[in-house]
């Protein structure tokens, strides 16, 4: 039985589909998409607990997609996953809204439990 | 630095400097010498001329009074009388009485036989009957004869005067001491410094002159043309002027010559000694004026292009730095990604092996892929690593215990302040707030400060850091009781490239324009007072949480 559902965004499908699976063993449901536009059109959709959002994609990039999710739906909080590690991206993405800022490649017991941090708090 | 611009420019500027003022001087230098020139040339033609005058009429005087003497004694005697020697030997010696330069006395008969003879030669008897002078007085009346050195080498000249007595004609004959003629022509040359002499129409030397001319020798003048009156002309001799008066006696026998040199340069100078002096004050000092002029000016060319120069290399080493940091960001990205899909593959790997527990092999699988894990790991601990270092370009905001960053501070340069005798006191209050801000910016601000009073002080002298919480914030003071920065500098005191520091340091005069720039970011803010002769205070405040303004890309 899942626990917790999840929208996981990332471009590179090699990193998206092993770590979907990973989750899904560990009770996350996964909502696996490989684009911004997807990300939002399964927002619309279904209701997610957290979402998790690579920064650097083509076409409408993570900090995009987090205003958009900030404005449209406030109540999933946005986890930052980004290889490129700048501060004042990391600032950037606070600023906005986000929960979380990650750095790639992460430990995955560290995003697993920042992923329940998130859902937590919105359940709280 | 290649010092060959220098010595071209230092060439230059001197050159430039010495034209400017060695012109004028030399200018007004040559103008005046002209201008005087001309004044003491005048001068001395109108000398020399009036001395020739003078001398003329003193020679005729001279010359006239012998013959009139001779003809009074010819006049006076009959030539029986005359004959006696006795009575011409007592006559020889009235004249020499009377004006001296008479040597002998003679009367020579019709036929040019010496029938008597007073002197101190032996010349009776003499026949003078073939000879030039004889016949010239015998038809004239009376003869002068041109200076000659006789039988004696003694310069003497002849006089002699015709005589009738009974119808019959004598010759009265004299010679006359011409040493006396030489004196009174010199006598006019004394006063002036020329030289004063007379020749005969060959050119000769009448009368000795005070230069070594051996008499009846040739002057180097020559052959004088006659004239009228008195004439000046300026002739060239060796590497000077000379001026040469000349004026003709005794119906153009002989011309009474005075020459001088005109005015040279050292007479000039002689004449007007201050004029000399101001000259070759003005010769000296241009020269040297312009060498420490000069000097003086590329030593604050060189300054300024040292400035200028380190200004550049540190600019360009900031550049790099930028550089390098934007390329070790950009690869440890590149190297991210894949390490994260290697890290996602490894983790489903394992957890695959966790429902194969039956098969043998599993547990080395679940091995060899904790290796791959470790070596993942590995990777991400170096490229995290690159992107702390190019994090270190731009604020990296952390909670900062205020003191802590600046003892940290303090303690890379006291030793080096101990070494010079000065103190750093250090004043902190307790249980401070942590401060959200950039470690390593706040320390160069620390840096920067500390470092310009530790040379404001110099040896012996006192530096005061103070921490203390205040509303919002935190306030770091740091003091020094150096000389102090006057208000006219103070208000400057934070704008790029305004220094007052001096010494063998080169200062960019960028340490407190950076800190302020530095401080601006942090949300921050700077401030000085200073008082001259006590000290100056920077007050830096920090706010509890930095507002990064300038977020680069």
């Amino acid at each position: 039985m899942s626990d917790l559902r999840l929208l996981l965004v990332d471009d590179e499908v090699e990193f998206l589909e092993p770590t979907a699976a990973r989750l899904a063993r560990r009770g996350v449901e996964c909502t696996a998409v490989t684009s911004g536009e997807d990300a939002v059109r399964e927002l619309e959709a279904n209701a997610f607990d957290c979402a998790v959002v690579d920064v650097k994609m083509p076409g409408m990039d993570g900090l995009e997609l987090l205003r958009r999710i900030t404005r449209d739906f406030p109540d999933v909080p946005v986890i930052l996953l980004t290889g490129h590690a700048s501060v004042e991206l990391g600032v950037k993405g606070m600023e906005l809204g986000a929960f979380e800022y990650l750095l790639k490649p992460v430990e995955f017991d560290v995003m697993l439990d920042t992923i329940r941090r998130a859902a937590a708090m919105r359940s709280a | 630095m290649p010092s060959n611009p220098y010595r071209r420019m230092r060439r230059q500027m001197v050159a430039v400097l010495l034209a400017f003022g060695l012109v004028p001087l030399l200018a007004m230098g040559v103008a005046g010498y002209v201008a005087n020139r001309a004044a003491i040339e005048t001068r001395t033609r109108n000398l020399l001329e009036a001395m020739v005058k003078n001398r003329k009429a003193t020679i005729d005087l001279f010359l006239e009074d012998r013959m009139r003497d001779l003809e009074l004694v010819a006049a006076s005697f009959s030539a029986e009388a005359l004959t006696d020697e006795a009575r011409l030997d007592a006559l020889l010696a009235q004249l020499r009485r009377e004006h001296g330069g008479i040597i002998d006395l003679g009367l020579i008969d019709s036929e040019g036989v010496h029938r008597a003879y007073v002197g101190p030669y032996n010349l009776r008897d003499r026949i003078y009957r073939d000879q030039d002078w004889f016949e010239h007085v015998m038809v004239q009346g009376r003869y002068e004869s041109d200076v000659f050195l006789g039988f004696r080498r003694f310069p003497h000249m002849v006089m002699a005067v015709r005589k009738r007595d009974a119808g019959r004609d004598w010759v009265l004959r004299a010679t006359i001491d011409t040493g006396m003629l030489s004196a009174l022509v010199r006598e006019g040359g004394i006063e002036s410094g020329a030289e004063v002499f007379i020749l005969n129409r060959a050119g000769e030397y009448q009368t000795a002159t005070a230069a070594h001319h051996q008499l009846m020798a040739r002057s180097d003048l020559g052959p004088l043309p006659v004239h009228s009156g008195v004439r000046v002309v300026e002739r060239r001799r060796g590497g000077s002027t000379e001026f040469i008066a000349t004026i003709w006696l005794r119906g153009g026998a002989w011309v009474l010559v005075a020459r001088q040199e005109a005015p040279g340069l050292s007479q000039l100078l002689n004449a007007h000694p201050a004029v000399l002096g101001v000259f070759i004050a003005g010769l000296v000092l241009v020269p040297l004026l312009a060498l420490v002029v000069v000097k003086a000016r590329l030593r604050q060319i060189r300054a300024m292009e040292i400035e200028r120069a380190s200004l550049f290399e540190s600019a360009a080493q900031a550049q790099k730095m930028a550089a390098i940091g934007r390329l070790a960001a950009s690869v440890a990205h590149e190297i991210n990604n894949p390490l994260a899909i290697i890290d996602a593959q490894v983790g489903v790997l394992s957890d695959s092996l966790d429902d194969l527990s039956g098969v043998g092999e599993a547990s080395e699988w679940r091995a060899r892929l904790a290796k791959i894990g470790a070596q993942v790991d590995r990777a991400r601990k170096v490229t995290h690593r690159l992107l702390g270092f190019s994090r270190r370009l731009g604020p990296d905001i952390e909670p900062v215990d205020v003191a802590a960053a600046l003892e940290e501070t303090v303690s890379f340069v006291e030793r080096e302040a101990l070494a010079s005798s000065i103190r750093i006191v250090r004043e902190v209050e307790r249980d401070l707030p942590l401060v959200r801000t950039s470690l390593a910016q706040m320390q160069q601000v620390f840096l920067n400060l500390i470092n310009n009073a530790i040379d404001a002080v110099g040896a012996g002298g006192e530096v005061r850091t103070r921490v203390r919480a205040v509303k919002d914030g935190v306030e770091v003071t740091i003091a020094d009781n150096g000389p102090g920065i006057p208000p006219r500098d103070l208000e400057r005191i934070f704008e790029p490239f305004f220094s007052t520091k001096s010494g063998e340091r080169v200062h960019s005069g960028l340490g407190l324009a950076i800190c302020k720039d530095v401080m601006q970011t942090l949300g921050g803010r700077i401030s000085v007072a200073s008082t001259v002769g006590k000290g100056t205070c920077f007050t830096l405040w920090f706010p509890l949480e930095a507002e990064v303004r300038d977020v680069g890309p």
